[in-house]
């Protein structure tokens, strides 16, 4: 308590949005400055060299971690004009914003976490940045304080029924879209959600009808081929309501919709007539068969192979970390059909039409064989993996109707897949964030609830300034992708943050729920399994900072294009 | 045949309402607001009888301020034809009185002219209960209320009520007002196919003056206040305890 006479520091710092929007040039600056000096000791010739790159790994990725939170903070200060103009940036908004820049700003100074154990520093880069701006200090002392947190979770019990913590600055139809969601996914998915985790079943064909009714497999999928054309944006915001139902449930237009891309890209006119309506419409499930044992990122590495017999294609080789392939009706398979090459250059890919088995018969076709990978989480689909040998694929389903273009085709993929990817992170995290919330108000200890100990609700604080932020990274690609812009480094950007939001909002929410969060019983222990898988799947997190890593010095060299 | 159904924006079920420190009434400012479920219920009845064949058009009217528009929007989504707004309000926290409704919505089944209006029950903010059997005052129309199932035979309309003690099932002519009950069916989502539908199906907006109808307010709140808070239990020493207390104090053995 103050003492008499002193008055209790102001909880919101005064002209945040001016103090804030002063903050960033200081850290745009320093970030040019880190990739300049990795483009000097890795791109000398103005080529990136591989073998300088990789000695550099470290500060390479730390460099793409510093520009994932400049562009988290550009993203944070737009939203926060935008609703400011709007009328709709409240005293929830402003803390969320406020704490958003006062951590991300000390942690770009003092090092942002890549994962536990592992701190990216701008030392490590090679610069010593004064960043010394007295807005920079302003927020670093103080904008993430503890009243600050307590008065952000005081905020947060009061949320008037809304769907998520702050607005998110989306549109009408966009908000009505989540409240639709949001509803069918606390009706029908959230219930049952962790019985299918823990009795490891699939999610029932009622469930993929349903969706199917909805119109989430043909979201993005253009009129003309029988979906519905809206927006990346739509589609993440389905995706991060139906995720924050059940991983499995929003991932399962996922699947769908990378495959509409690939053919939609990739394919021929015949094969987009032929696949895209019925993809659509639900009637075909696509799964993705990419990965094989012994190559996983390096996919330019694999070594499945097709050879052209008559009018098919036979593939013969090992795949594993399947997803949803029993039940699939289709298989994206890339394979080699250039047995000399050893890179990606000789690889294609195939539409490969299956029968869907059942628990008994996973996989009734002549040439597949395959068995069940147990798993942590994300469950709901199963995994598999499987053996071809002499599967038969007719020509007419070799995507495109030319070899050599499989890798390329399934980059073009890769910007929507990772903005999905990131969405399904918000969702689980805001899963988990409820779900922890609710037992920090249920749960009483030394005759209060959870909540009010500072660090639980400080826990609950940053969980939600992490997911807005993650949000609006998320929905920047998404718009990016919507307007035809090139969005890869952004859509990567938002697939890395809200991976590790994800895991901590889980990981802290366990925590909450103490000895209980550890008991299978309670939901929160599935939501750890299925946060984990974020950081792994679609460009695990090291590969993601490679990849963010390279663009940034390839812009830098000019070589943007 | 055009059916008609009034939907209202109200407070959202999940919300834990609070009342103004002045206790003046319910503080909507900044609340997510929904509509109401009972005309949820009767939007969903209108789009089945339509996918019955029995009902043409769909016509959705709400009576309150500009943002009932999202409500309208919502109802267009789920599958009504087009809508009415009548902005009879500026501030959410204007209530407009189940009179002046009722005689908004005559004046806009006059001008419609509907085979049968669906209306929820009552709204969940005010629990009144009170348009439907006004309208069918002032239209000297049938009313058949708290409706649990409905079917359309021809000229009449067969509905099974919900009354104290079991169900009752009327016949009424039509063109009839029909309140519905929290059973007669399970609201559907809105599909994103409809959502986008939905955004060029026709928004009418109008004002009571368009139908000469005052709103004033004929109605003064004196007070509006919380249920009070729960006491605290006490803990007996024994059954005998516990009986007595019961007994003495409780009253109720």
């Amino acid at each position: 308590m103050p003492h008499d006479g002193q008055t209790l520091p102001e909880i919101l710092l005064p002209d945040l949005l001016a103090l804030t929007r002063q903050a960033l040039s200081p850290v745009e600056a320093a970030l040019d400055a880190a990739t300049e000096i990795l483009r000097q000791r890795t791109a000398p010739g103005g080529r990136i060299d591989a073998a300088a790159l990789e000695a550099d790994q470290h500060a390479a990725h730390a460099l793409a971690w510093l520009a994932t939170y400049v562009e988290s903070l550009r993203q944070m200060q737009g939203w926060a004009e935008r609703l400011n103009t709007e009328g709709t940036f409240g005293e929830l908004e402003a803390l969320l914003h406020q704490i958003a820049f006062g951590e991300y700003l000390s942690q770009i100074i003092g090092g942002i976490s890549m994962s536990q154990g592992e701190v990216a520093r701008l030392s490590d880069i090679g610069i010593a940045p004064a960043l010394d701006d007295p807005a920079i200090t302003t927020l670093r002392l103080g904008a993430n304080t503890s009243a600050a947190r307590m008065r952000l979770v005081e905020l947060m019990r009061d949320n008037g029924g809304r769907a998520t913590f702050g607005a998110t600055g989306l549109d009408q139809e966009l908000e009505m879209i989540r409240d639709q969601f949001r509803r069918y996914a606390d009706e029908r998915v959230a219930p049952d959600a962790h019985g299918w985790h823990l009795r490891d079943e699939l999610i029932p064909m009622e469930i993929i009808t349903e969706l199917s009714d909805m119109g989430v497999f043909g979201l993005t999928i253009p009129e003309e081929f029988g979906g519905l054309g809206m927006s990346k944006a739509a589609m993440a915001v389905v995706s991060e309501e139906l995720s924050r139902g059940y991983i499995g449930v929003g991932s399962l237009g996922t699947r769908s919709e990378i495959a509409a891309e690939l053919i939609l890209c990739g394919g021929t006119a015949d094969q987009k007539a032929e696949w895209l309506p019925r993809i659509a419409s639900g009637e075909v499930l696509p799964t993705a068969v990419f990965t094989e044992p012994n190559t996983g990122s390096d996919l330019g590495a694999l070594r499945t192979r097709a050879v052209r017999d008559g009018d098919d294609w036979s593939i013969t080789g090992n795949k594993t970390w399947i997803t949803h392939a029993a039940r699939a009706n289709v298989m994206t398979v890339l394979a080699r059909t250039e047995p000399e090459t050893t890179d990606y250059r000789g690889l294609s890919l195939f539409l490969a039409e299956k029968t869907p088995g059942d628990c008994a018969h996973p996989f009734p076709n002549e040439g597949i064989s395959g068995g069940e990978i147990e798993v942590l989480g994300y469950r709901g689909m199963k995994e598999y993996e499987l053996g071809f040998d002499g599967f038969t694929v007719p020509d007419a389903n070799l995507l495109g109707g030319a070899t050599g273009q499989g890798f390329k085709q399934l980059m073009q993929t890769f910007e929507s897949a990772r903005i999905q990817t990131a969405a399904r992170a918000i969702g689980v995290a805001q899963n988990a964030l409820e779900v922890a919330m609710q037992y920090a108000e249920d749960r009483k200890q030394f005759g209060k609830p959870l909540i009010a100990f500072p660090r639980v609700s400080g826990k609950l604080a940053m969980m939600a300034v992490e997911i807005m932020v993650a949000r609006q990274l998320t929905y920047f690609s998404a718009r990016e992708k919507d307007a035809d812009r090139r969005c890869d480094l952004e859509a990567g950007m938002a697939k890395l943050l809200g991976a590790r939001v994800a895991w901590a909002a889980a990981d802290n929410g366990l925590q909450i729920h103490g000895g209980n969060g550890f008991a299978l019983e309670y939901q929160i222990s599935r939501i750890l399994c299925d946060a984990r898988i974020l950081n792994i799947f679609e460009g695990a997190a090291e590969i993601q900072a490679q990849v963010i890593a390279r663009r940034l010095i390839d812009i830098a060299s000019g070589r943007g294009n | 045949m055009k059916v008609l159904v009034p939907v209202k924006r109200v407070i959202d079920y999940n919300v834990k309402v609070r009342v103004k420190t002045d206790g003046s009434g319910v503080d909507l400012a900044n609340v997510k607001m929904s509509m109401n479920p009972f005309d949820e219920i009767a939007v969903e009845e209108a789009i089945r009888l339509k996918e019955a064949g029995t009902v043409s058009e769909i016509v959705a009217v709400s009576i309150g301020v500009k943002q009932a528009q999202e409500t309208l929007r919502t109802a267009l989504a789920m599958g009504a034809d087009r809508a009415i707004l009548i902005v009879a309000a500026d501030d959410v926290h204007t209530d407009i009185e189940p009179l002046a409704v009722a005689k908004l919505l005559k004046a806009v089944i006059d001008a419609e002219d509907p085979g049968l209006v669906i209306a929820g029950k009552q709204a969940i903010d005010n629990d009144m209960n009170a348009t439907g059997q006004m309208l069918a005052a002032l239209t000297g129309w049938a009313q058949a209320t708290f409706a649990s199932e409905l079917k359309v035979e021809g000229e009449h309309a067969l509905v099974t009520r919900e009354v104290d003690g079991g169900l009752q099932t009327i016949k009424v002519k039509m063109p009839a007002i029909v309140t519905v009950d929290l059973r007669l069916n399970e609201p559907r989502y809105a599909s994103l196919p409809n959502i986008m539908k939905a955004k060029k199906k026709p928004l009418e907006e109008k004002t009571p003056a368009d139908y000469g109808v005052d709103v004033t307010p004929r109605l003064e709140v004196l007070k509006t206040s919380e249920p009070p808070a729960r006491a605290a239990g006490v803990k007996v020493g024994s059954v005998d305890e516990l009986i007595t207390k019961l007994k003495d104090e409780a009253g109720v053995l």
